[in-house]
């Protein structure tokens, strides 16, 4: 099956499930783990925290859903796709339904904040007209539409985040992956950015924020996956609770 | 279709994007495979001039097979016979004693005041063998002077043979030449794009990791690198021929003598279109190959 530009992809296997993970470990040195027997289930829709202190291997198990790596042990399937078993030139079209938002925000600074957004619908052909108005949309649901044409440097780490925010959403994923995307941001600025990465939840995507700001986790009461030397140590369900 | 356009629009931006960032090296880039190509093109402009030189003489050449003095006006003919009827012969024309005198005298001017102190006319008559336009070479010479060669009545067969060999020999050189060094040249180029654009690789890594975040396909990120390469060679190519023109009217004329060494009294002449469009299409080659080269690495992220 090939990936469809813009739509979604039936699930192939996993019934409802977005990603699968069963049994995954990844190592980089023989002996040594960065992730040791991990099993996962994330629902469509569902909005998941990923915890654990520095090197727990949150960093790892994002890399490995979108495929910027493959699992050295176990298998990954997300949206049907086995990671596992994925060729090189099945990455792309994965990726296509796949946003990630990371810490260092990863912009381009010598384009404009609409180019940058614009980048995620230029790679599936999106006619400009269209490209246009998808990134003017997105803007303006993050507040940013004032900015569109400013450059990344001259905007606040806040309104950079937003920025990354926008281009992992202008093309509609499936999934939503944020690395510790408030790391850089002030406290008032870090519930703005997970109010937003929260309401992608609420429009079907399924959601997995990696972050080891407890408070941040404890306010949403969503569910939480605790990761400690590489493997689950805790799998806390949502409590439903916004405080 | 929209897609399409959306998309050679996106490589198009990019690219000169990609030129503009970095323009001390798309510069010299340019400018390294203008003066490899002019060295490549004035070669390629030389053996041009030489080849249509040889095309152009062919239509003089002949053979003259001079004759042996007291033969009869029917050995004359019957010689005249035999010879049009050797393979590749077009015509025979009798050239009678009488007639070469009259063809000397006009061929001296002034000089004719010598031959009046001579008792007899000292000039033989021949025959002056055209070969058919597609024998008009070395190799259709030699054969018209073997078939004739001992005939009873012929005393001496002469033809541009080895005059033609020997031009052919200097235009297999300078072809030879002209390959090698354009070989080397191309490498030269092929490693110079290459090189440039290894580099805009690296000073954009940051950028390809993010469009390979978002979903980008090998080619949709190579293609606006491609056509950077591209761009460089075919302006390369342009550069090179403006550079050949400006030489060939403006510095060509001080070297008429050695010009006539090899092209004897024709003028030379320049590329035509579909030449020029050769060496500027031969630049945008060399560029393309040079940067397929340097993105057949894997630089993913």
């Amino acid at each position: 099956m090939v990936f469809s530009r813009g739509r979604r992809v039936p699930p192939r296997a996993g019934g409802d499930a977005a990603i699968r993970a069963f049994h995954v470990s990844k190592s980089y040195s023989a002996g040594s783990f960065a992730l040791h027997d991990v099993s996962l289930e994330l629902g469509r829709g569902e909005f998941v925290f990923l915890t654990g202190p520095s090197g727990a291997g949150k960093t790892t198990l994002l890399r490995l859903l979108f495929a910027a790596e493959h699992p050295s042990e176990g298998q990954i399937v997300v949206l049907g796709r086995n990671i596992a078993r994925l060729g090189a030139r099945a990455v792309p079209p994965l990726r296509r339904h796949i946003g990630v938002v990371f810490q260092d925000f990863k912009l381009l600074p010598r384009r404009t904040v609409e180019e940058n957004v614009a980048l995620a619908l230029e790679v599936v052909g999106t006619p400009r007209q269209r490209t246009r108005a998808k990134v003017f949309a997105v803007l303006k649901q993050l507040g940013l539409q004032h900015r569109r044409h400013h450059h990344p440097l001259s905007l606040s780490g806040g309104e950079q985040q937003r920025v990354a925010i926008a281009r992992a959403l202008v093309n509609e994923p499936e999934i939503l992956l944020a690395d510790e995307p408030t790391g850089n941001l002030d406290p008032d600025l870090t519930v703005e950015i997970m109010d937003l990465i929260a309401s992608a939840a609420t429009r079907g995507t399924t959601v997995l924020v990696a972050t080891h700001e407890l408070a941040l986790v404890e306010r949403y009461g969503k569910r939480t996956v605790r990761l400690e030397g590489g493997r689950i140590a805790e799998d806390v369900p949502c409590s439903g609770a916004v405080r | 279709m929209r897609r399409a356009a959306a998309r050679l629009l996106y490589f198009g931006r990019t690219a000169l994007r990609g030129l503009a960032a970095s323009p001390l090296t798309s510069t010299v880039a340019v400018a390294t495979i203008g003066v490899c190509l002019v060295l490549v093109g004035a070669f390629a402009l030389l053996l041009r001039n030489m080849e249509e030189l040889l095309d152009h003489f062919g239509d003089d050449l002949r053979v003259t097979a001079y004759l042996e003095e007291g033969l009869s006006e029917a050995q004359l003919r019957g010689l005249a016979q035999r010879a049009r009827a050797v393979e590749g012969v077009q015509s025979v024309r009798l050239v009678s004693k009488r007639e070469a005198l009259e063809r000397f005298r006009e061929g001296v001017g002034r000089g004719a005041a010598l031959l009046e102190g001579l008792d007899e006319n000292p000039l033989p008559a021949s025959l002056e063998i055209t070969l058919l336009p597609e024998r008009r070479s070395a190799q259709g010479m030699a054969a018209v002077v073997a078939a004739l060669g001992g005939l009873p009545g012929i005393d001496e067969l002469a033809s541009g043979q080895d005059w033609v060999e020997g031009y052919l020999r200097a235009v297999a050189l300078i072809r030879g030449l002209g390959i090698g060094l354009g070989v080397i040249l191309a490498l030269a180029t092929l490693l110079i794009v290459a090189n440039t654009i290894r580099l805009a690789v690296l000073a954009r890594r940051d950028e390809l990791e993010i469009l390979s975040l978002v979903g980008a396909s090998r080619w949709f990120v190579s293609t606006p690198f491609l056509l950077e390469g591209l761009a460089q060679g075919a302006i390369g190519g342009a550069l090179a021929l403006a550079m050949l023109f400006g030489i060939f009217q403006l510095v060509l004329p001080g070297f008429s003598f050695g010009l006539e060494l090899l092209l004897g009294g024709s003028a030379p002449r320049f590329f035509d279109g579909t030449e020029a469009a050769w060496l500027v299409a031969a630049g945008a080659g060399l560029g393309l190959l040079g940067s397929g080269a340097a993105l057949a690495g894997d630089w993913r992220a």
